[in-house]
C-alpha cells in the first residue's frame, strides 16, 4: 500500500501540478502516496479505483481540506506554476479559483435555502442561477423555490452541480457527481462538465465509479490502485425465483410530502422469493419513497401488503419482530447511515442481538463484512474512518445482519466501483439462491442486467419492462 | 471547508492539553483550599499589606493572606456553577430529545413554556429568586431558567435532524423503542454538541454566582469568595493592587478555560455539533 504512484503525464506547466503527496493518519501510517498527479489546462483528469483506495482524501489533500486525523506529510501542490502553500495561502486559493461538488452532495446543501439561492452562492445572479437549474434538467418554474428537503437525491446532486459549474471555478472537482443520476441526466451533468473541456483556463478533476461518465468526460485516467483485492466470488449461477409472491402489495399510493402530490397512485406489485426486482424511472420520480414506504419509514396513504401470507402493516412501529427481521432497507445516502458514534462493529452486533438473535456476534460480524467485500479488521473503525463506498457496504452488512427475507436496496451500487458492485450483486444472487428477494431502485445497468424483473415508475404507475430493454 | 492539516491536529493534541488544564484548575478551584498557607479566615498582619515573605500576595482588608483566601475562595462559585450547568443542561438535553423526537402537542406546550421563560430577564428572575432561595440554589434555579430553554432548543433541532438518518431509520427497522433508540443512537451522536452546550451553561452560572456573591448574596462573611473578595479589596486597590487581582483573574482563568475546552469537546471526531 506504500508508495502507490499514480500514473500520469509529469511534463506539464500550467494547470495544477501534484507532487510527492503524502498524506498519513494520525499513527503516521500511509494512507495515499507518494502521489503524483498533473493535469494540463482546459483538461478534465479522471480518478478511477476500487472503492476505498483513498480517491477522495486524495481530492482533500489537493485541496489542503483533510479532516483529522489525516494529514498531509510531505508533496507540493502548484496551480499555474505557483506553490500552494499548505494554510492561509491555499484557503484563498480554494475560495478564489476551486469549485466542488462532494459525495453526497445532498448534505452540501443548506436546508434553509431553495435551489435557486443556493446556485447564488456561487456568485451567480438570478438569470444565471435560472439557467444552470434548467442546464441540469430541472425545470426552474418547478424547482427554483425549493428547499434541500423537497429535493431527491438525484436532484440534490443536479443542484450542486449546477451551483459549482455556474460559477465557472478554474479548478472543478467532482467527487462521484451522478452516483444518484439516471441515464438521461447524467447526459445533461456531462454536458455542462464538458465545455469546460479545451478551455485554457479551466482544470477539472473527476472521481467516478460510472464508467459511462469517465468516458464521456475524461481527457485522461488515472487508475488507483487498489490497497487489498475485493473478495471476487467468481460466477454465481442465476438462482430460479420461486413461483409463490413473498411481498404482495395493492392499491399503493404514496405522495411526498405525505399528504401533497402523489407519487405513487392505487399501484400494484409483486415480489417473489429470490427475485431480484428493479425499478426505475427519472431522478424524483419516487423510487426512494416507495422503497421506504414499504419499509414502514414513508407515510403510506392507501393500500395494503402482504408479506409471505401475513399481512403487512404499513408503519414500521405496528410491525411486529419477525416482521421487522423479514424486511431490513439499506438507504441511499451513506454519509448519514451509520452513526458517527458508534463503531462498525458496534453497528452490526446491535441488529445481529437485537432481531437475529445472536449470543456471540464477533464472529457473525467477521463474517458479513467479509461477505460485502471489507477487511473484518474495520469493524474496530469509526464511521469518519470510513469512505463512501466502504460506509455502504457496511450500512449492507447491518441490513443483512437481520437476517432478512426482503431485502430494499436504494442505489446500493452508487458508490462502488465497478468491481467491488459486482462483488455485492454476486453475493446479493447468492443470497437469493436461499430465498432472499431484493427489491431494488437503481440507475446502475450492471443491476438491471442481473435483476429478473424491470418495473418502470412512469406517471406514478409501476409498469413492468422487459429486462432485455432494460438500458 | 476545514482549515490546513497541520493547524488541525494541534487541535486533537490542544484538545489533550485543555482537557488536562481544566481537572487541574478544576481541583484547585474545588479543593485549593488544603493548599492553603494560612488559616483563609484569619488575620496575619495589618490590612493591605503588600506581597512579602509571609503573605505571598500580600493581605486583604481584615489583614487575612490573600493567597489561602484565593485558594479556598473558589469551591462556593465552582461548585454552584457545576451544579447549575448540570441541572440546565441535562433537563434541557432531556426536554430537547422528547421536543425534537415528538414534535407533537406536549412538544409544542413545553417549547412554549420555555420560551415564557426566556422571555422573562435572567437577571430579575435570578435577584428574586435570591431573595427567596439560599445563594446556591437560587443560582442554580436561575440558570435552569435562563439556560434550559436555550439548550433545549439546540438539541431540538439537532434532533430533528437525526431522526431522519439512516442509522435512526435502522434502529427503527430493528423495532427498538423510542427511549432506546434516544439513548444509543440519537444520544450518543449529540455528544460533542452537549459537551459544548454544558461549558456554556457552566460559565454563564459561574458569572451569574459571582454576580450575586458580589451584590452580597453568596456566601456569608468571612468565609473565602472570589466575588466577595473582589467586593471587600475594592478600596484597598492602592494599597495592595493584588488583594484585587488576584481573585478576578482566578475568575477570569476558569471562565476562559472552560469556554475554549467547550469549543475544543464540540469540535472532535467530525461530529454532527
Amino acid at each position: 500500500m506504500t508508495n502507490r504512484r499514480f500514473t500520469s503525464d509529469p511534463a506539464v506547466a500550467g494547470g495544477l501540478s501534484v507532487t510527492g503527496l503524502h498524506v498519513v493518519d494520525a499513527g503516521g501510517r500511509t494512507v495515499i502516496g507518494p502521489v503524483d498527479l498533473h493535469a494540463a489546462p482546459g483538461e478534465v483528469v479522471a480518478l478511477v479505483g476500487p472503492s476505498g483506495t483513498g480517491k477522495t482524501v486524495l481530492l482533500s489533500a489537493v485541496l489542503d481540506a483533510l479532516t483529522p486525523p489525516l494529514r498531509r506529510a510531505a508533496g507540493q501542490v502548484r496551480w499555474q506554476g505557483t506553490l500552494i502553500a499548505p494554510g492561509t495561502a491555499a484557503r484563498r486559493w480554494r475560495r478564489r479559483c476551486v469549485g466542488v461538488v462532494g459525495q453526497d452532495p445532498a448534505q452540501a446543501l443548506h436546508p434553509l435555502r431553495r435551489a435557486a439561492t443556493l446556485i447564488a452562492e456561487s456568485g451567480a445572479d438570478a438569470v444565471s442561477s435560472r439557467a444552470a437549474l434548467a442546464a441540469v434538467g430541472l425545470d426552474p418554474a418547478r424547482y427554483a423555490d425549493r428547499r434541500a428537503h423537497q429535493l431527491s437525491g438525484g436532484q440534490a446532486q443536479r443542484v450542486a452541480v449546477a451551483r459549482a459549474v455556474a460559477a465557472a471555478p478554474d479548478l472543478l472537482v467532482l467527487d462521484e457527481p451522478t452516483s444518484a443520476l439516471d441515464e438521461a441526466a447524467m447526459q445533461l451533468v456531462a454536458a455542462a462538465v464538458r465545455v469546460r473541456r479545451g478551455d485554457p483556463r479551466c482544470v477539472t478533476l473527476l472521481v467516478s465509479h460510472d464508467a459511462a461518465v469517465v468516458a464521456a468526460l475524461a481527457d485522461r485516467v488515472v487508475q488507483i490502485d487498489a490497497p487489498v483485492t475485493p473478495a471476487r466470488t467468481g460466477s454465481v449461477p442465476r438462482p430460479a425465483p420461486g413461483a409463490t409472491p413473498l411481498l404482495s402489495v395493492r392499491g399503493l399510493t404514496v405522495s411526498q410530502p405525505p399528504g401533497g402530490t402523489a407519487l405513487l397512485r392505487e399501484t400494484d406489485f409483486q415480489v417473489a422469493a429470490g427475485e431480484l426486482v428493479a425499478v426505475r424511472g427519472p431522478s424524483g420520480c419516487g423510487k426512494s419513497s416507495l422503497l421506504r414506504a414499504v419499509a414502514g419509514l414513508h407515510p403510506v396513504d392507501a393500500g395494503h401488503a402482504r408479506l409471505g401470507g401475513t399481512n403487512l402493516p404499513w408503519p414500521v412501529r405496528q410491525r411486529a419482530r419477525p416482521l421487522l427481521r423479514a424486511v431490513q432497507l439499506v438507504g441511499q445516502h451513506p454519509a448519514d447511515a451509520l452513526n458517527p458514534a458508534h463503531r462498525v462493529g458496534a453497528a452490526l452486533a446491535r441488529p445481529l442481538r437485537a432481531l437475529a438473535g445472536a449470543d456471540a456476534p464477533d464472529t457473525h460480524i467477521a463474517r458479513l463484512l467479509t461477505q460485502v467485500g471489507l477487511d473484518p479488521g474495520i469493524a474496530a473503525r469509526r464511521t469518519h474512518e470510513l469512505s463512501g463506498g466502504q460506509r455502504q457496504r457496511v450500512a449492507l452488512a447491518r441490513a443483512l445482519a437481520a437476517g432478512p427475507r426482503l431485502l430494499l436496496a436504494d442505489e446500493v451500487t452508487a458508490a462502488l466501483d465497478a468491481a467491488t458492485a459486482a462483488g455485492v450483486l454476486d453475493l446479493l444472487d447468492r443470497l437469493r439462491g436461499d430465498g432472499l428477494a431484493v427489491l431494488t431502485a437503481s440507475h446502475d445497468p450492471a443491476v438491471t442486467a442481473r435483476a429478473d424483473r424491470v418495473l418502470l415508475l412512469h406517471d406514478n404507475h409501476l409498469a413492468s419492462e422487459d429486462p432485455a430493454h432494460a438500458r | 471547508m476545514t482549515g490546513p492539516a497541520t493547524w488541525l491536529s494541534r487541535v486533537r493534541h490542544g484538545a489533550w492539553a485543555g482537557a488536562a488544564a481544566v481537572t487541574v484548575v478544576g481541583l484547585l478551584a474545588v479543593a485549593g483550599g488544603v493548599l492553603a498557607p494560612h488559616d483563609p479566615t484569619a488575620p496575619v498582619g495589618a490590612p493591605w499589606t503588600p506581597p512579602g515573605p509571609d503573605a505571598a500576595w500580600g493581605t486583604d482588608a481584615l489583614g487575612r493572606d490573600v493567597l489561602s483566601r484565593v485558594l479556598a475562595g473558589g469551591r462556593h462559585l465552582a461548585v454552584t456553577a457545576a451544579a447549575a450547568a448540570v441541572a440546565a443542561s441535562a433537563l434541557g438535553v432531556a426536554g430537547g430529545l422528547v421536543v425534537g423526537w415528538h414534535r407533537g402537542p406536549v412538544a409544542r406546550l413545553l417549547t412554549a413554556g420555555m420560551d415564557l421563560l426566556l422571555a422573562v430577564p435572567l437577571l430579575l428572575i435570578a435577584m428574586v429568586l435570591a431573595v427567596a432561595l439560599p445563594g446556591p440554589v437560587a443560582v442554580v434555579a436561575a440558570t435552569v431558567c435562563g439556560g434550559t430553554p436555550l439548550t433545549l432548543r439546540v438539541v431540538a433541532d439537532t434532533v430533528t435532524v437525526v431522526r431522519h438518518t439512516g442509522y435512526v431509520e435502522a434502529a427503527l427497522g430493528r423495532g427498538e423503542s423510542d427511549p432506546v433508540i434516544l439513548a444509543r443512537e440519537v444520544l450518543p451522536a449529540l455528544t460533542g454538541l452537549v459537551r459544548a452546550d454544558l461549558a456554556t451553561r457552566f460559565v454563564a452560572a459561574l458569572q451569574l454566582a459571582a454576580a450575586l456573591s458580589l451584590l452580597g448574596l453568596g456566601p456569608a462573611p468571612p468565609a473565602p469568595d472570589w466575588a466577595a473578595m473582589i467586593r471587600e479589596n475594592l478600596t484597598g486597590a492602592a494599597l495592595n493592587p493584588a488583594a484585587l487581582a488576584a481573585p478576578a483573574a482566578a475568575l477570569a482563568v476558569v471562565s476562559l478555560l472552560v469556554t475554549v475546552a467547550g469549543q475544543l469537546a464540540g469540535r472532535t471526531r467530525g461530529r454532527p455539533a
